[in-house]
């Protein structure tokens, strides 16, 4: 299982898996936070304060990935930790087909 | 010139790699025919007949076709392509083989899997006669989609009043929570459109194949999400009436298809012999 990243562009690779996983876990905690919300646990300034952090954290990496040139980077980290994550589950959930799959990719590279 | 080869077979088996013969595809026909010298690397393209089936061969090295040179080797498909349309022209169905299958031997080899073969692949060129294999994909603009979804659903509407009069923080959040349930709507929607499509489209095909929605698309179709992308055998007679149903899908504005063909049924071949190589 590997992620891509460009040799010739080691730092914004770098910087983009960062932000990368920030976001991932902004996503996290804004889940979170909904799930407070909803759940009626917050009152209106205590959401009023939550919204504010999580806004300014949202924007400072949009700033960062705007500042570096980043947003496609970062776009294609994300879905390559998607796949990743897809293809650990998937072989989880089953491992005999995994085997299978993996077997006909070592079959298709020899001829 | 059959002959001559092999005459020169024995001989040329003792000195150079095993002969073998490149396969583009199966075709009926009980007599021989000659494409000239239009197949891979300008080989002499023919054909070796076994009672009223034929393979479409050239002669090579009993070795893949293999570069690194992505030029040469889209030159090669093309090829292989191109031989696999004239025998379509010629011989209406032919079983297309993928690109670099080579059978280790020489004519005599060639006839005899025909003959070892012979009741599976006219069973197959029974199965694939007067049909071809059309591509049919269907995006989806989700922007949209959620357009929609937001229009007609009273919660999703409430919530778009309050972010315009709560506080900045709590708009965020309201807003988070909206496009959640936009997400969700929007997942819930377009399975729904998917599995509609795809039991109207079932009926215009003998043979349907779901291929995955995440592959390569042109530029166009890159901001929309495929949620229908099959393979169809359909026969020639009811092509006319399953591209009239994707125009009435084509003319929602939320939905885009797009439907190629007709190809060489290369994905309703299945397995057919043993090892070839």
């Amino acid at each position: 299982m590997t992620v891509k990243i460009d040799e010739k562009n080691l730092k914004p690779g770098l910087l983009g898996l960062v932000v990368a996983l920030v976001e991932i876990i902004q996503e996290t905690l804004e889940r979170q936070a909904l799930r407070r919300m909803e759940g009626g646990r917050l009152n209106e300034s205590e959401i009023e304060r939550l919204g504010n952090a999580l806004m300014e954290l949202d924007e400072a990496l949009e700033h960062i990935k705007k500042e570096n040139g980043i947003e496609e980077i970062v776009g294609a980290i994300r879905n390559d930790l998607d796949r990743v994550a897809d293809e650990a589950v998937g072989k989880i959930i089953n491992p005999e087909k995994w085997k299978e799959e993996t077997g006909k990719v070592d079959k298709a590279g020899m001829i | 010139m059959e002959e001559q080869e092999s005459a020169n077979v024995s001989e040329a088996k003792q000195e150079v790699a095993p002969e073998g013969r490149y396969l583009y595809c199966v075709i009926i026909s009980s007599s021989n025919a000659d494409f000239g010298d239009m197949g891979i690397d300008d080989s002499n393209v023919y054909t070796i007949i076994y009672k009223d089936i034929g393979a479409v061969v050239h002669k090579c090295p009993a070795k893949a076709y293999d570069s690194k040179n992505e030029q040469t080797v889209k030159e090669w498909i093309l090829a292989h392509q191109y031989i696999i349309d004239e025998a379509t022209k010629k011989f209406g169905t032919v079983i297309p083989f993928s690109f670099d299958t080579i059978i280790k031997g020489d004519e005599e080899k060639v006839k005899r899997w025909l003959s070892e073969e012979y009741s599976a692949l006219k069973d197959k060129l029974e199965t694939l006669k007067d049909k071809a294999e059309y591509t049919v994909q269907i995006f989806c603009d989700k922007t949209v989609m959620m357009e929609k979804i937001g229009k007609n659903n009273p919660s999703i509407k409430k919530l778009k009043e309050d972010i315009k009069t709560k506080p900045k923080g709590v708009a965020y959040m309201l807003r988070q929570k909206m496009e959640g349930m936009l997400k969700d709507e929007l997942r819930l929607l377009m399975d729904d459109y998917a599995k509609d499509f795809y039991n109207q489209i079932r009926n215009y095909a003998d043979d349907i194949k779901v291929e995955q929605r995440n592959k390569p698309v042109p530029d166009k179709w890159k901001d929309k999400q495929m949620i229908v992308n099959l393979s169809c055998l359909t026969r020639k007679d009811k092509v006319e009436q399953l591209g009239k149903i994707l125009g009435e899908i084509n003319k929602k504005k939320e939905f885009s298809v797009r439907f190629t063909g007709p190809w060489a049924p290369f994905s309703f071949v299945g397995e057919i012999g043993g090892s070839k190589k």
